[in-house]
Formats: structure tokens, sequence, C-alpha cells
């Protein structure tokens, strides 16, 4: 073990990260207001109910459209397959908020898809044909078709990690190839799909904008009105504290489910499955279950933005949008930076100590990604207004407590692309240049950090694409009158003025579109897993 | 009980422009346990995949009993083929305990169903095992499960694909043993791809040898080691032992035994 010193910036890292969420619970140590017990008895149970059931709904929601689309993918050849198998991914682009804003446009009683369906067959005004979508069925949906490519590509890599032996042995045990997904290929990849269905819970439950915009009253929306509805913060962080053990128990699960994935992963045969050919009535109905996701998570939004963007004239290139995606992009760079030396450095210290102990100490600070957006923003807001009361700094309300918030929140996706890229530099190049009289210093600067190049790529684009969809802490943690594109966005839809939404939500999607692309681009030469 | 025969006519097939298989005939007799040798691409495991209608052959027919299983004009899937299958690679069921990997392939009522896996883990040795998972036992084990949970519904013929291949020296011979026991207990028409000379000479009642797509050479295994019709097949030998006289002592050796 090396002297402190040299391991201090891991413990410093993981204390200052922990803040946040210990004055959260420290909340629950003070006293229950009047506003609690209010809550208690009036809107906690309904809360509870309507988080339930929304994730109930998107479970079984984004179980049908990822599962489904991830085993046609793995397992079959069509028409269109190569595109589908990155395509399948784009609705990530697409944050649940923005989906909401799309759709209410579209379904409401004079939305697009109503003014259209009475333009073409000459309907009354008052008639409407789609039914609203303000309700949590419509969230159910929107949640569903943006959230489920997190089923897919999880999925995906474990149908694909199946060997093809186990299928043909089934298969001369007596099942057919449709029994065979059920009684094989689903109970292997279950684990795998339980780990991606704890992200989509913990997606939704801390969703904020969605679930605002329909008017569904949940936990993260709850927090939001106790603060500044009743202006009561201790309750707001008391009820945080709440969702963030919820938050705990859906993390434990998912850790427990990848600790099984181990070993029904663990096949002992490495023969790939061979796709199906697929023909006729069986590639159409492929081609469509294929395309369905695709068309209303992706495009249909997308479309619908477009339509106002054009049709309405909004100001899309005015010096406001510019400036809005100069913050943006700024914000996600600098935050980026900032969490991929954090995560270098801690990750070269774990290589060249191989510390137990000092990876678990990582794995705290990672866990950062747990925490809901909206209690981590209170969070942060305490631990600052105490360093305003320490230091007569006033920091609360600037620019480092969102850029703090952010690091803390995507930290692991920084450290897990780092991670992944020193595990695959194997240590005999550390041996053979320590073997050459290089200093330990050289060896990172001239061996690891270029061989980390795509892991650093890697690492800033989920990053950037993570901070400018993050709503709830921007809205939150901003200084006065700086306005990112997720808070404009937001902003707008609140005030029911949709068309002048339009704009910074398709600035987020194609500030998210341009980073998924390269992303597939990298997954397509193979330089990424 | 009824013995199985299996017929291969004319049996062609290719990948792409490459031919794999080419007019191979062979007959499997009811009850008899056929090893099937060859260099590796010969076309060993093509074969077995096309007999457990993992794929279609492009010519010949395939006869199972007295039903034509497979030719140009029909095609009868894998799962109504009763063609049980090993793989080297053992490929159990990951997410089952071994009862339930054996029970598997079984219908009819669960009493049954445990009654004849647990029949089959005595002989096997493996009852000590019966709820423990796969990535739990060792890999003789996990071969012994593999084996019973094909043989549990009582195929018509029993394929393996380099059942020994994988396995330590000292487990390998009692496996055999085993195995041969068993198939003969249960009076299996089998075919064993291999390799591996031993597998041939300790459990097959047959030797063929496959070399460029058709079988080359056919009959008792010690008399095809002693006598290779040609320089080819001689030669696989040589490579595997760098000697004739080791097959030749090897082979006394089982005699006095």
């Amino acid at each position: 073990m090396r002297n402190f010193f040299s391991l201090s910036p891991i413990f410093i890292v993981a204390i200052i990260f922990s803040l946040p969420a210990i004055f959260i619970f420290l909340s629950l140590a003070q006293d229950f207001s009047s506003n609690w017990v209010h809550l208690v008895d009036t809107v906690l149970p309904e809360y509870l109910l309507n988080s339930l059931k929304l994730f109930i709904g998107v479970s079984i929601g984004v179980f049908i459209l990822g599962v489904s689309t991830a085993w046609i993918i793995s397992t079959c050849e069509f028409r269109g397959k190569k595109f589908f198998s990155w395509a399948l991914i784009l609705p990530f682009a697409i944050p649940p908020y923005i989906m909401s804003y799309a759709f209410t446009g579209l379904f409401d009683s004079y939305g697009t898809a109503n003014d259209l369906a009475r333009f073409i067959f000459q309907l009354d005004p008052e008639t409407v044909l789609f039914p609203s979508v303000r309700n949590i069925t419509g969230a159910i949906i929107v949640f569903s078709f943006t959230l489920y490519p997190y089923v897919f590509l999880i999925s995906q890599t474990s149908f694909l990690n199946q060997s093809r032996d186990i299928f043909d042995v089934s298969r001369t045990l007596g099942l057919s190839r449709f029994k065979t997904f059920f009684k094989v290929a689903l109970p292997i990849a279950r684990p795998s799909i339980v780990a991606a269905l704890m992200l989509v819970a913990m997606e939704v439950l801390s969703d904020f904008g969605a679930v605002e915009h329909f008017a569904i009253p949940t936990f993260t929306s709850g927090i939001f009105r106790t603060w500044f509805g009743l202006n009561d913060l201790t309750t707001a962080k008391q009820l945080a504290s709440i969702l963030f053990m919820i938050f705990l128990f859906l993390i434990l699960i998912e850790k427990y489910s990848r600790r099984k994935i181990l070993y029904t992963s663990n096949s002992t045969s490495n023969r790939e499955l061979v796709p199906t050919p697929l023909k006729g009535y069986k590639e159409f109905f492929a081609i469509i279950i294929c395309s369905l996701p695709i068309f209303i998570g992706f495009f249909i939004p997308f479309l619908q933005l477009i339509y106002w963007t054009i049709f309405y004239e909004t100001s899309f290139f005015s010096s406001g949008f510019i400036s809005l995606i100069t913050n943006s992009l700024s914000l996600a760079a600098i935050s980026s930076i900032i969490c991929l030396s954090i995560a270098t450095i801690i990750n070269y210290i774990i290589r060249i100590e191989k510390n137990n102990f000092l990876s678990f100490i990582n794995k705290i600070i990672t866990s950062g990604y747990g925490i809901p957006g909206i209690v981590l923003a209170l969070g942060v807001l305490n631990f600052f207004l105490i360093l305003d009361n320490i230091s007569n700094i006033i920091l609360t309300g600037s620019l480092i407590g969102l850029i703090f918030a952010y690091c803390v929140k995507f930290y692991a996706v920084t450290n897990s692309s780092i991670s992944s890229g020193f595990k695959k530099i194997s240590i005999n190049l550390d041996n053979v240049a320590s073997s050459l009289g290089s200093p330990n210093r050289r060896i990172l600067k001239s061996i690891h950090l270029p061989l980390l190049k795509s892991s650093f790529l890697i690492g800033t684009l989920v990053f950037m694409i993570e901070v400018i969809k993050e709503l709830p802490a921007t809205l939150i943690l901003r200084p006065f009158n700086f306005n990112t594109l997720s808070v404009s966005a937001y902003n707008y839809a609140s005030d029911e003025r949709m068309i002048e939404a339009a704009a910074p939500s398709i600035g987020i999607v194609i500030a998210c579109l341009i980073p998924i692309i390269i992303l597939i681009k990298l997954i397509g030469k193979d330089e990424i897993e | 009980m009824k013995l199985n025969k299996l017929i291969l006519n004319n049996i062609e097939h290719s990948y792409g422009n490459s031919p794999i298989l080419d007019k191979l005939c062979l007959e499997l007799i009811g009850g008899e346990i056929t090893c099937l040798i060859g260099e590796s691409g010969a076309g060993k495991t093509t074969l077995l995949r096309i007999i457990a209608g993992l794929e279609k052959q492009s010519g010949g027919e395939i006869i199972l009993g007295d039903r034509v299983i497979s030719d140009h004009m029909s095609f009868i899937d894998t799962n109504k083929r009763e063609i049980g299958l090993v793989v080297q690679e053992r490929a159990l069921f990951p997410h089952l305990k071994v009862i339930d990997n054996i029970c598997f392939g079984l219908k009819g009522k669960k009493g049954y169903k445990i009654e004849r896996a647990e029949y089959l883990m005595n002989i096997f040795r493996i009852i000590n095992y019966r709820d423990s998972y796969p990535h739990e036992i060792s890999s003789g084990e996990q071969q012994r499960v593999s084996l019973a949970r094909a043989l549990a519904p009582s195929p018509k013929i029993l394929l393996m694909d380099e059942p020994f291949s994988s396995i330590d020296r000292a487990l390998k011979f009692s496996l055999r043993k085993d195995t041969k026991e068993i198939l003969k207990d249960e009076k299996i028409t089998s075919l064993i791809v291999s390799h591996d000379f031993n597998d041939a000479l300790e459990v097959a009642d047959k030797l063929a040898i496959i070399d460029k797509g058709k079988i080359a050479q056919i009959g008792e295994p010690r008399s095809v080691v002693l006598n290779p019709i040609n320089n080819q097949i001689k030669k696989q030998f040589l490579c595997e032992t760098g000697d004739m006289l080791y097959w030749k002592s090897k082979i006394d050796e089982d005699n006095n035994k």
C-alpha cells in the first residue's frame, strides 16, 4: 500500500460525492412537520399508487417491445435487419418529457392527429377521434416507447451470448422454436432482463418532466410541489429520502440479477446462434414488429416537433436558441472533462495498487447514478448552503453546484468506459515498460492514455447525452436566468406553449442523436463492446 | 424393444461452393454403437446436424426405422424426430437444476418424470447432484448429466459429438466404460463423432472413417485400426500417435484384459 497521499484522491472524491445523499438521509432525523402528516394523510398514498402503476405498466411495455425486437434481431435474418438493429436504439435520443410534449401536441382535442383526421374524413370541428393521452396510460406509452432500448440492448446481448448448442439440444428434446424461446432462451436471459427493467424503473420513478406534463402526481412531482408549493424544504427532503430508499432497493435487485447473469451466461459452448432466414408472412411480421417502436418512439415525435418548427416558423436559429445550445453543450463538456479526469486518476490508482478496497470505494462513488435527479438536487443544495455559511462565498445558485450534481450523477458513465478501457490494456505492457525503466507517470502518459483514446470518446459521448437530457437537477440548481435546452423546453411546455417548446426539444434530440450515431458507428467497427 | 436402424443414402451437402458431404452412405444397425472418425473439416459434425434435422442436406435421403425422415420431398422437424443429441460442450441449461435438465425432454406425469430422471441419475452416479446447478458441478459430471438428459426420453437413436473430448484422462476412461454399458443396456442405436481412435476402440462396435465427405472405410474398430485401406487413413493414425506399433500394443493389451 502506498502512502496516504497517493490514495487520498479516491477517498476525497468518495466523501464529497456521498455528501448530497448523506444530507438527504439526515433529513429523516429532523422533526416531521405538520405538512408531512398532511401529505401522509392526503396525497402520499396516491403518489405511491401512481408510481407503482407506472412501474408495472412501463415494465410490461418495455418488456414486450424490448425483448420481442431483441429476439427477432438476434435469431432471424430478414430484409432491413441491419437498419433495424441500430434504428431500434434511436428512441434513446428522445427523453420521455420531449415525447410527452409531442404526444400531447398530436393527440389533444385540437392536436395534429385529430386535425388531420377531421380534415381527411371531413368531420365536425368538435369531433375527437383520438383519445387524450394526458393520463397514466398515456404516460405508460410514452415511457415504454422511449425507454425500451435499455431492455432491447441488454436482452440482445444476452440472446447473442447464448450458445447454438443449447437451442439445438432443446429442439432434439422435442421443443419447437416457439417453446424453446419461452423455456430456454427467456429464462436464461431473465437476470439480464430484470437488471434492464430495474434501470427502466429508476428512470420512470425519477422522471419529472413527463409526469408533470401529464399532471400525474408521483413522488418526484410531489417533492417539487412540497418544496415550491408548501415552501417546506425539510419535508421535500424527507419525501426524497423515501424515494431514494426505493431506489436503493431497486439497485440491490439490479446488482443481485447481475450476479446471477455470471452463471446463467456461463455457457460451456461458444458456438454462436445461426440466424434463421425468414420468408413470406413471417418476414413481414418481423419487419412490422421492429418498425413499430422506431416509428412511435422516434419518427412520430420527431416529425411532430419538426412540423411545429417549420409550419409555425418558430425562431429556430435565433440568438436565444444558439445560447441555449452553447449553455447545454458547454455544461456537458466541462462536467465530462472533470469526470473523465477523476475516472482516469482513480482507475489508474486502482490498477497500480490492485486493491479490492479501493475498487469498492470506487463503486460507492459510482452509486450516484442511482440517485434521482430531484433528490440529488436537494442534497446538493443542502450541501452548498452549508458551504456558503462556512466559506462566506455564495456558491448556491452558481454553475458550480450544477456541474457538481452532473459529476455525482453521471460519474458512473465515464467510470464504466474508462475502467473497461483499462481492463483491455494488458498488464504485461506495464511490466515491460517498467522493466525498460519507465516510471509510473510515464507509463500512464505514453502507454495508457493513448490506448484509452476510444474510451475517452465513448465516455464523453454517453456523458453528454445524459447531461443534455437531464431536467430536474438542472431546473433546480441552475443559476437565475441561466437556461439550457431541457429547461427551456420544460418552461415553454409548462406554460402550454408547445410550439415554442419545439425548437429546444429538437435541439435536445439532435444533440443526443449525433453522439448516438457516432456510438453506433463505433459499435459497427467493433471498437466498443 | 424395437431396435432402430438408421440408413443414410447418398447424402450430399455443401456450404456455398465448398462441398462438405459427397454422396455419403452409411448404415447404423439397430442397437449398435458406431464411431465416426475423421480429420477436422471432414464433415463429421455437419453429418450429425443433418441427421438431427438441424440442417437439411442438399441431396440424398435419411431413413430412421421404417420411415423416411428427410429427402427431397419430405423433412421431419428436429423436435419430432426422437433423436437424442449430446454435444461436446454439453450445453446444459444453466438456469435449470440437474434433475430439471434431465426431465426437460420427458413427457407425462411429474411422478414418472422424476422416477425416470432418478433412475438415470443413479446409473450415471450423479444422484448426489440432483439439486445442483450445472455451474456447481465438474465437467465430467456435466457430461454425465448431458448423456442422461439425452437418454431420458428413450430416443430412437443417440448422436454424440465429441462426447469425451473436453474431459481429463482419468475421468474419460470411466465415462467411456459407463456410456458403453448404458447404451448397451438401453439398446440404443448410437453414432459417436470423434477424432480420437481410443473412443472407437473402447466404446464402439463399428468404426467408420470419413474422408472428403465420404465413408472411406468401415468395420470392426480393431480391424480398421490395424488394416487401414489407404495411406490417408494410415496417416491419421500416425498423426495421433506417431507409431502404428502403439495401436498394435494397445489392442494386444485390451485383448489380454
